[in-house]
């Protein structure tokens, strides 16, 4: 969920429960001020009512007024209790007189309210009914209510728009920080540029962020350098390894179990050789050292590639197959040559005595098929460094190198396994 | 031929002297920059083997010394930076060719020759070894007057063999040199001996003597003795 909606879900309950608890105070109040009004004109009513009966020692003659009735009942003696009630005040519909309600053609009843009090006229005892109806106070209490509402209304919208722009405009370098966060390489000689806040927080969030990015890329670095180094170093004793080699081999009379040993060692140093290569290598194309470019036709280079492994397709009787389409791209012939030969190698390796192996090259994709084994390999961790098969004799970076290479010209190299195939795809 | 090596790394400077060392060569080695530049200004050599980094100067430095002072010598750089740029450089600034640590022995000895070979017969020389002729402008090969028709690969292979005589190179070596150090094939070198095999019966079918020798399931020695 995201922070506004948050904010602004908390926001509008918390607004809405304390708007209906003042609402209902509010008509609490407003009709608790109507209601006495009303019980004040009923005393005033009253008071008329006992006025005229000392001046005139009777009663009144009781009519009818558009919201006031008074009606009086003999009763025994001291039965009454002065009280105010609310009760029901009946309505004729009066047709000659002009109606405040027009609407209302039948009689009916409306809400009043009530005042029972007594009087003595002579020696009779009367109960005084007076009732007033509270329509009008309802009508105002309505009116009232629903300005209330249009204001709570007006309020919650205005709320919920202010809400949205200050947040929006408020958070903006936080967001800001984000988009710079999810673009982070730490590959990337560009560091994270500071984002321009006055807020406090973001500015400590900011500097946060900047001062960690910088810290991941100075130990990245310092870690790459080493790599380079430590495979710089290990050039020359290679080298002296290889030349002492190819001294010892030119001494006469070895045994067979002496010449197997030396074959061995000339396996191991050239596998260490090769894997310092890839490591260097690997260095030189994530510090984009490699950048000189230039147009490559991919027909003619691929050509060029499937003759230098002729003999090896023909010593491993694997069918060749190839379909390809001229297609010009900008790249480092070095990387792309690698990258080819990185492919073709693995195609033979992994291949069976006598496999097939089919290159597609087309305008958008150059994909490399072979046979193999049965079964998939993990396209998540293939090209993972030094991720390879139990009994493969490579280095484990040849694929990594692919995909590294791919990656710096833009390129996606992806594996599947179709219809026994392993397939590796290269898509412009 | 006479050679100068310098190479600070000793075990590496030995190794290739003893390589070179044989009847008919003389080896001069220089263990850093200071005994290098002297000895590049006192005498010539047919191929200088030119290390660039050195701890007390650069081999760059070196080699502008002979250019400046226009001295024929062939000069081949041996670094441990496989850069372009650095590739560039050199031979920019004019060195014949740049081998890149680690590499084969064989391999050097092929480059040295072909590079003395370009500068004493200008480029345009037969190639001889007993009834071998080659032709290294059109790149025909006869035996006797019966020329053998070669592959690219199988001919590439008899000049090394050829550079390398008397030698034992190593499959590894082969492999490299015939399908580049990118080929990664690891302990797989069967196919090396079918090509051997190849090269071989060509020969003998034009009435070659049996020169190749296999040396111990190592590798293979050119020789006719």
């Amino acid at each position: 969920m995201k922070l506004l909606a948050k904010y602004n879900r908390v926001n509008l309950i918390t607004t809405i429960v304390v708007m209906l608890i003042t609402g209902i105070i509010y008509y609490q109040a407003i009709s608790w001020i109507l209601t006495s009004q009303n019980d004040k004109d009923l005393v005033v009513e009253e008071q008329e009512v006992f006025d005229y009966v000392k001046l005139n020692n009777h009663l009144p003659q009781t009519f009818e007024s558009d919201d006031q009735q008074i009606t009086f009942t003999s009763a025994p003696m001291g039965s009454v209790k002065r009280e105010f009630i609310n009760t029901i005040y009946f309505k004729k519909l009066d047709s000659d007189k002009p109606q405040k309600h027009r609407h209302k053609h039948e009689d009916e009843y409306e809400a009043g309210r009530g005042l029972i009090s007594s009087v003595v006229v002579g020696d009779k005892y009367y109960k005084i009914q007076i009732v007033e109806s509270k329509v009008e106070t309802e009508d105002l209490i309505r009116l009232i209510f629903i300005i209330t509402i249009c204001v709570i209304a007006l309020l919650l919208i205005t709320l919920v728009f202010t809400n949205r722009l200050i947040l929006n405009r408020l958070w903006r370098p936080f967001y800001n920080i984000m988009k710079e966060l999810k673009l982070f390489n730490i590959a990337d000689v560009q560091d994270i540029p500071s984002v321009e806040t006055t807020t406090d927080e973001f500015r400590e969030l900011n500097n946060a962020v900047v001062d960690m990015a910088g810290k991941a890329k100075y130990d990245y670095n310092t870690l790459k350098t080493f790599t380079e180094n430590a495979s710089h170093e290990l050039l020359t004793p290679i080298a002296v390894i290889n030349s002492k080699l190819d001294t010892l081999i030119q001494t006469e009379n070895f045994s067979q179990q002496q010449s197997k040993l030396l074959n061995d060692l000339y396996g191991a140093v050239s596998r260490l050789n090769r894997l310092n290569q890839s490591l260097l290598l690997l260095v030189k194309i994530e510090n984009r050292l490699l950048h000189e470019q230039q147009p490559i036709n991919l027909k003619d280079l691929a050509e060029e590639m499937i003759g230098q492994f002729e003999e090896i397709f023909q010593d491993k009787d694997i069918q060749l197959s190839y379909t390809l389409e001229d297609k010009e791209i900008t790249a480092s012939r070095y990387l792309v040559e690698i990258m080819l030969s990185n492919l073709i190698t693995n195609a033979i390796r992994h291949n069976y005595r006598g496999g097939s192996i089919n290159i597609i090259l087309t305008d958008y994709s150059l994909i490399i098929q072979n046979t193999g084994e049965s079964m998939a390999l993990q396209p998540e961790k293939i090209f993972t460094r030094f991720h390879k098969s139990s009994k493969s004799e490579g280095s484990g970076l040849g694929l990594t190198i692919c995909h590294q290479i791919c990656e710096s010209y833009n390129y996606t190299l992806t594996y599947s396994f179709w219809n026994s195939h392993h397939t590796f795809t290269i898509a412009f | 031929m006479k050679i100068l090596i310098i190479e600070d790394e000793e075990g590496l400077r030995e190794s290739i002297e003893e390589y070179f060392t044989e009847a008919g060569n003389i080896c001069e080695t220089a263990a850093n920059y200071q005994v290098g530049l002297s000895k590049v200004n006192l005498y010539r050599y047919d191929c200088i083997l030119l290390d660039i980094t050195m701890p007390d100067g650069s081999g760059m430095n070196i080699l502008k010394n002979i250019k400046e002072n226009n001295y024929p010598d062939g000069v081949l750089i041996i670094s441990a930076k496989n850069s372009l740029d650095d590739r560039l450089d050199g031979l920019n600034l004019g060195a014949d060719d740049y081998l890149v640590k680690p590499f084969h022995l064989s391999e050097l000895k092929a480059r040295v020759t072909a590079i003395i070979r370009r500068k004493t017969f200008g480029g345009s020389n037969q190639l001889l070894f007993n009834e071998i002729a080659i032709d290294l402008l059109s790149k025909e090969v006869k035996v006797g007057k019966q020329p053998v028709k070669l592959t690219r690969k199988e001919y590439a292979l008899l000049l090394y063999f050829l550079a390398n005589k008397g030698k034992v190179v190593s499959k590894n070596a082969i492999a490299e040199h015939l399908w580049g150090d990118g080929i990664d094939m690891a302990n797989n070198f069967d196919f090396i001996y079918s090509h051997i095999k190849n090269v071989r019966k060509k020969l003998m079918e034009a009435g070659c003597g049996d020169y190749i020798q296999a040396a111990y399931g190592m590798g293979y020695k050119f020789t006719d003795q």
